[in-house]
């Protein structure tokens, strides 16, 4: 206990240092413009900006996408409600009830449930991450290489089975990703993979040409396909302040939403969108004032906005403990982490106490700017949805084009974006995911470093993986895990799920 | 039968790129389970790929029917064609000739863009890429024409 008390002193006065403050804010303040703004989500702001934190120390620089990253979920709220219309995915059930509220007048009081909602989740999902972030790590490092190629296998399929649509095509692109991967010099030998004698190629395949040609570029070109259509609840924001039976009423659903988004987003593929869209089922089903559903019910809002915050949160403890990405967001930290030169994992803690302990408090700090960005300043928001999508558009892809460029000098990062970006659009018309492809992406590398440290150990025995007690248990609950979703119940509960979300 | 075309489709293109890794992997060293070679985890994943895209167009004659999307080729070539041309340009032309080009070529692919609209956003974009990358981050990159400099 005293332990965990000297550490957070230490992580708030990392986070309380002028420049940490200052880039929390400024993640903080972006993160809500693009949670705000439909059309461009925090997978493509953070690759976009990724360049811009080379000069940073890591520290800020995570900070800074971690806030990215939260404050999209706060910012994605406000246009649901006041617009009809989710400004990130993992607002699309806030809209039915949300807009509802707004039409009754009551737009003010959807909002301030959903910052207040969020701040609660956030603060409590933050408490969750420091308390078991060393607990998880000192579990991490009794972990041999075949233990943690288990856990990257069972990361991966779970994150196939979560995502959206058919399960096969979700492993499909893992698989896809892992082959990516491999692309580049290998580790051991020297050898030169799958580069076709391009010296660019050397390295590897750019993670960040990847990540913005599939969410930046494929993007703007989908968006472009569908004609914009706005209609805003102008002006008719209302009272913030809620009434004594609403913020009733709104308590346990928080309570339940931070509850269930602490736990989906530590898992591989949940994160944000499903903790939502869960939330929402939960609430629909047990909440006492279930039959007002439809009809704008404060815990329709509640709920899901609670738990895709405390998602946002939690599922940062996947990868500060065990280094391996729980969604696409996460992958582009790794990224960024080993752009920086530190591996993500269980030494993490040890090695660099002030990045583990800075992150988890300014993850307060940001959420506690975050009502602040969101409630009082909502009008300039609100005025930030009335610039068309055609004066956004040439700014998203300038930026992508000279921050692809400025990472390397080099030209061939833009051309290798826009093929990516061909590939993310084509992947789109014939609904394979770009998320699964990025985590795969990620892993791949360390998988096969892992499996080759694994089967030298063992002689060249596979049975280490069953005979191992961790890594066994992985591989069932992976098996498991595939054999339910086979089941036709739960697939056809999943696709109706997901097909009510969207 | 109902064919669902998309995943046939999803299918043909992963099965296009697991042929592809496959036969590229034939130059690399296997090796054996106990010392793998280069080769190994590739054969393992691309080998993998292969039967999931037989799976996934086995299953796309049976879960249709879905018919394949039409292309937005126009905006989809426009906004490339401005990107590559970004990249062309870039080290001869500077930063701001080349965006005011690559804008300039994008809005054509928002047809509800207007000449004047289109200007305005050149200066405000070019006037804030200046503030950002050059005077706040000071990235290696040209800003005026190098062209002539020779």
């Amino acid at each position: 206990m005293e332990t965990l008390f000297a550490n957070l002193a230490l992580g708030f006065s990392v986070a309380f240092s002028f420049e940490n403050l200052t880039f929390a804010l400024l993640g903080a303040f972006i993160g809500t413009a693009i949670g705000v703004l439909p059309g461009i989500g925090p997978v493509a702001t953070i690759s976009l900006l990724l360049p811009i934190t080379f000069g940073m120390s890591p520290t800020t620089a995570i900070i800074m996408l971690a806030g990215i990253y939260y404050g999209s979920q706060y910012g994605g709220s406000t246009t649901a409600i006041l617009l009809n219309l989710p400004g990130e995915v993992s607002s699309v059930v806030t809209v039915i009830e949300g807009y509802k509220m707004a039409r009754n007048g009551r737009a003010g009081a959807a909002l301030a449930t959903a910052a207040l909602g969020s701040f609660f989740a956030g603060s409590v999902a933050t408490v969750v991450v420091a308390a078991s972030g060393p607990l998880l790590t000192s579990v991490a490092l009794s972990f041999g290489p075949a233990d943690y190629f288990s856990l990257m296998f069972l990361g991966l399929i779970i994150s196939a089975v979560l995502a959206q649509g058919s399960i096969v095509k979700g492993i499909g692109m893992v698989v896809l990703g892992v082959g990516l991967g491999l692309v580049g010099t290998d580790v051991q030998t020297g050898q030169q993979r799958f580069t076709f004698g391009v010296p660019e190629l050397s390295d590897g395949v750019g993670f960040v040409a990847i990540a913005m040609g599939m969410f930046g570029i494929a993007e703007i070109i989908l968006n472009l396909e569908r004609p914009e259509s706005r209609n805003v609840m102008t002006n008719k924001v209302g009272s913030l302040y809620l009434t004594r039976e609403e913020f009733r009423r709104a308590v346990p659903a928080v309570l339940r939403g931070t509850a269930l988004g602490t736990v989906l987003g530590i898992l591989p593929g949940g994160g944000a969108s499903l903790s939502a869209f869960g939330s929402y089922m939960v609430e629909r089903k047990v909440s006492k004032y279930r039959h007002l559903f439809g009809t704008g019910a404060i815990e329709g809002v509640a709920g899901p906005e609670a738990a895709n915050n405390a998602a946002a949160q939690s599922s940062f403890i996947p990868l500060l403990t065990l280094g391996i990405p729980a969604n696409a967001v996460m992958a582009l930290m790794v990224g960024a982490l080993i752009i920086q030169g530190i591996q993500p994992g269980p030494r993490m803690v040890e090695a660099q106490p002030d990045l583990f302990w800075g992150l988890i408090c300014s993850m307060w700090v940001g959420n506690l700017m975050l009502v602040i960005i969101n409630l009082p300043m909502i009008g300039m928001w609100v005025k930030l949805l009335e610039v068309p999508y055609r004066h956004l558009y040439p700014a998203i892809m300038i930026f992508c084009s000279i921050g692809i460029y400025s990472i390397n000098n080099n030209v061939f990062d833009v051309y290798l974006m826009v093929l990516f970006g061909i590939f993310g659009y084509l992947c789109s018309k014939l609904k394979l995911e770009g998320a699964p492809l990025l985590i795969g992406f990620v892993l791949g590398p360390m998988m096969e470093e892992h499996l080759r440290r694994a089967m030298l150990l063992s002689r060249g025995d596979i049975m280490v993986f069953i005979e191992r007690p961790i890594s066994a248990s992985m591989l069932a609950i992976a098996a498991i895990a595939l054999l339910a979703m086979l089941l036709p119940g739960l697939r056809s509960g999943k696709e109706k799920a997901m097909a009510e979300g969207g | 039968m109902k064919i669902n075309a998309k995943d046939l489709a999803a299918g043909l293109v992963l099965l296009a790129f697991a042929v592809a890794g496959l036969y590229l992997n034939l130059d690399h060293t296997l090796g054996n389970a106990r010392r793998m070679g280069p080769g190994y985890m590739p054969m393992l994943a691309f080998g993998l790929l292969f039967f999931l895209s037989i799976t996934i167009m086995g299953l796309a004659l049976f879960s249709g029917p879905d018919k394949l999307d039409r292309w937005a080729w126009r905006e989809m070539f426009l906004i490339l064609a401005a990107i590559c041309v970004f990249g062309l340009i870039l080290e001869k032309a500077g930063m701001l000739l080349t965006l005011t080009v690559t804008i300039a070529i994008s809005s054509l692919a928002d047809r509800t863009h207007k000449p004047l609209g289109v200007l305005g956003l050149i200066a405000f974009l070019v006037a804030l890429c200046w503030l950002v990358f050059i005077y706040w981050l000071d990235i290696r990159i040209p800003v005026w024409p190098t062209y002539f400099a020779y």
